[in-house]
């Protein structure tokens, strides 16, 4: 099946910048002002609303999009509805950021960041879990989404901490979730490709790519900026380089592997 | 709510590919461009035991139709009155939702228009009594139309007519599917998938 690479890079950058978001959340509980705060919050609206325009790129009639919100269905509306709540979370965060202002209220929306990082991404994957296509249904697909989107995420709040020059502890934390994020995809991307048999079909390479780039690589790249401080900005750039071909590597394996249960007609999609 | 449905007779189909020129001019389907579709299934066996027949395939009209319920927009949707699985091109957005979602692969990208199309059963006739074109057509009266569950029907008449071990719908992964093919053991033995 061909790979529809707008739908590919919406995931990718959309995902990034929904566990960018994630980090923020999650350092928001140190209760103290952290420089990353609000122009990760402004990268992640940014990289959700590039996103979102170059999945509208794939319609052929992207005028008409505004009916897909005026038809409640799985995939496609509950995606589009959880990355406008999300955009919308952040937006409200980061104008607290900005005027120092009501620190609980900060902390609820870091929580609503999180758990809306893990429900966009994984509904981005789920979107696409239908009995027609074999390799594509099951849970460990989302779940792969899911992982990819937090290690190149992650690997992105790595190195923005360091580029901000972020104090040390920040870093050290950063450089701990990277390697949280790598590990999960490390683990989904395995577990999918096991599954759907990627590892025998001519999606190999992609799915070594997928673990390797994906996982391996911003797994160790977070576990030496957990030693070496110093060196998080290039560590930083590297696992997020490699966390994106691996996201990219995933989904594009996922449209290789996707042949219907019976293909018919052989029209490519 | 009816299950209108095509039923067809493998063991009456030549393979001529009559239905699918039918379909074509009927509809105005584009070069390159099928709602409907005859499939070779064969030669299978050893020499001299060879069988093989003809498989002509279009929208399968699923009962739990895979398409429909992923549509954003409701553009693939079913007929109130007939229960048939059409597509609404004004509001269709060119997602390919559905196209992923059919298990046949029996949808069909109109490239002008940049919809998706697909068998209608021919619905601009039927809705005043007349026959789909395939089947009207058939030059070896294989194809039969109606309500499955009407036993006044031609497709359901056509069914209760045969064995119940000739009778066969594609490969289904919970859609069930309402079309229905018969095929005798003695013609040749149903295989399933491509």
């Amino acid at each position: 099946m061909e790979i529809q690479w707008s739908l590919v890079l919406f995931t990718v950058l959309s995902g990034m910048g929904a566990w960018l978001a994630a980090c923020i959340g999650i350092e928001e509980f140190r209760g103290k002002q952290r420089k990353v705060a609000l122009p990760g919050s402004i990268l992640a609206v940014v990289l959700l609303a590039i996103g979102g325009i170059i999945s509208v790129s794939h319609l052929a009639h992207p005028l008409r999009v505004v009916a897909a919100l005026s038809h409640p269905a799985p995939g496609i509306f509950l995606e589009a509805l959880l990355l406008g709540i999300l955009a919308v979370v952040i937006i409200i965060y980061a104008v607290l950021v900005a005027r120092e202002i009501s620190p609980a209220v900060r902390k609820v929306l870091g929580i609503l960041m999180v758990l809306l990082a893990i429900a966009f991404t994984f509904a981005c994957g789920s979107s696409y879990m239908m009995a027609s296509r074999p390799a594509w249904n099951t849970i460990l697909l989302p779940l792969a989404y899911l992982g990819t989107a937090c290690a190149s995420g992650t690997a992105l709040a790595l190195a923005m901490a360091a580029i901000r020059k972020e104090e040390e502890a920040a870093i050290k934390r950063a450089a701990l979730f990277t390697v949280v994020g790598g590990i999960v995809a490390i683990i989904t991307t395995v577990a999918y490709g096991a599954v759907s048999g990627s590892f025998e079909s001519e999606g190999t390479l992609l799915i070594l790519g997928c673990v390797v780039c994906g996982g391996i690589v911003p797994t160790v790249c977070g576990a030496l900026a957990l030693k070496r401080p110093n060196d998080a900005q290039m560590l930083g750039v590297i696992a997020l380089i490699c966390g994106v071909i691996g996201a990219i590597s995933l989904r594009a394996l996922m449209w290789i592997m996707g042949t219907p249960l019976d293909d018919y007609f052989g029209v490519e999609i | 709510m009816p299950h209108y449905a095509i039923v067809i007779d493998l063991n009456r189909c030549i393979g001529c590919h009559g239905c699918e020129i039918a379909c074509k001019n009927e509809n105005g389907i584009a070069l390159g461009e099928d709602w409907n579709k005859v499939i070779d299934r064969g030669p299978f066996g050893d020499y001299p035991d060879l069988e093989m027949y003809y498989l002509p395939v279009m929208c399968q009209q699923c009962q739990n139709s895979p398409c429909t319920n992923v549509c954003p927009t409701g553009a693939s949707y079913r007929d109130e009155n007939t229960n048939v699985v059409l597509v609404n091109k004004e509001i269709c957005i060119g997602c390919k939702y559905c196209m992923m979602a059919c298990p046949y692969g029996v949808r069909a990208w109109n490239e002008e228009e940049r919809v998706v199309e697909k068998c209608t059963l021919c619905s601009h006739l039927t809705v005043t009594g007349e026959l789909p074109m395939c089947v009207r057509t058939c030059s070896a009266g294989a194809r039969f139309y109606g309500d499955i569950d009407d036993p006044e029907s031609d497709a359901a008449q056509a069914l209760a007519a045969a064995d119940e071990d000739s009778i066969h719908t594609l490969r289904e992964s919970g859609n069930s599917p309402a079309t229905h093919y018969i095929l005798s053991p003695s013609r040749a033995a149903w295989k399933e998938g491509v």
